[in-house]
């Protein structure tokens, strides 16, 4: 497995061999075909993070993120989800599909 | 290293992000329509309700074209949610004059898109978008083209009938 980006929290791999993608969250490991991957970009790149500071509607900060069609299902805070959307900015950059020239620093 | 993702698809996510809120955008426009279509309808003027019912449709169809685009291109296209859609207008020419405004903020969105492809060397997205590009000027042209009926016949009365006699509805 080749290592595509490495954030504080999470790792994104892509097997060569299953053509699908790994993501490691630390304490369990998912899955991913692109498909899915893609859908998780949508996700992420959805949340309102703003609403973690400035907003009633988000007092907790926490993202409730469903994974692979529901399969798996992830509770993230405000630096988890940060460091998540880090991640899938710079995945996309190394799959050579995004033409964002900077990397993200991460948290 | 295989290119997994290259083999899976064939846009840069920028432009499929920008395609997405196109897609929204048109549904909107098609909704609008659709509103206007239906304040025609109540005030008598049958032509123009026939018109933006036509393009009602056509919005969508434009917003189909770009859906299915991103889907054949192995994005991810995104089901649009609409609100906030204005059914009151003061007259017949405030309908046309708000339609042109719409066409025209589609017609931006769309050059703006191109202009995206164009820096990040997407040459799929650009071609694509060239059919929008020659439509978005047709669509302009249509309804400017009624607007100056409202400069030559006046907008009361009899003049409004006139007007909307001469509304195309095919």
């Amino acid at each position: 497995m080749v290592l595509l980006s490495k954030s504080k929290y999470y790792s994104l791999y892509q097997s060569d061999q299953e053509k699908c993608y790994f993501i490691d969250f630390g304490n369990k490991t998912v899955k991913a075909s692109f498909c899915q991957l893609l859908a998780l970009r949508q996700k992420v790149n959805a949340i309102n993070i703003t609403n973690h500071f400035y907003s009633s509607e988000n007092k907790h900060g926490i993202e409730i993120l469903t994974l692979c069609n529901k399969e798996h299902l992830f509770v993230l805070n405000t630096s988890e989800t940060l460091d998540l959307q880090a991640l899938i900015k710079d995945s996309f950059i190394s799959l050579g599909l995004s033409t964002a020239s900077k990397k993200t620093v991460p948290l | 290293m295989k290119d997994i993702a290259r083999q899976k698809m064939s846009i840069s996510v920028e432009t499929m992000d920008l395609l997405n809120q196109q897609i929204t955008l048109e549904a909107h426009a098609s909704a609008s329509y659709l509103a206007m279509a239906s304040w025609c309808d109540q005030n008598a003027f049958t032509n123009s309700a026939s018109f933006f019912y036509k393009q009602s449709e056509e919005e969508r169809e434009h917003m189909m074209k770009i859906f299915q685009f991103i889907n054949d291109c192995g994005g991810n296209a995104i089901s649009p949610s609409v609100s906030n859609i204005n059914h009151e207008f003061s007259s017949l020419e405030d309908i046309f004059e708000s339609a042109l405004d719409q066409e025209i903020m589609v017609t931006k969105s769309i050059h703006n898109i191109v202009k995206e492809c164009k820096n990040n060397n997407d040459y799929n997205g650009e071609n694509f978008l060239q059919w929008f590009v020659v439509e978005q000027l047709e669509e302009e042209k249509t309804l400017r083209d009624i607007l100056d009926l409202f400069e030559l016949m006046g907008r009361d009365g009899i003049a409004l009938k006139l007007i909307d006699e001469r509304i195309k509805t095919e």
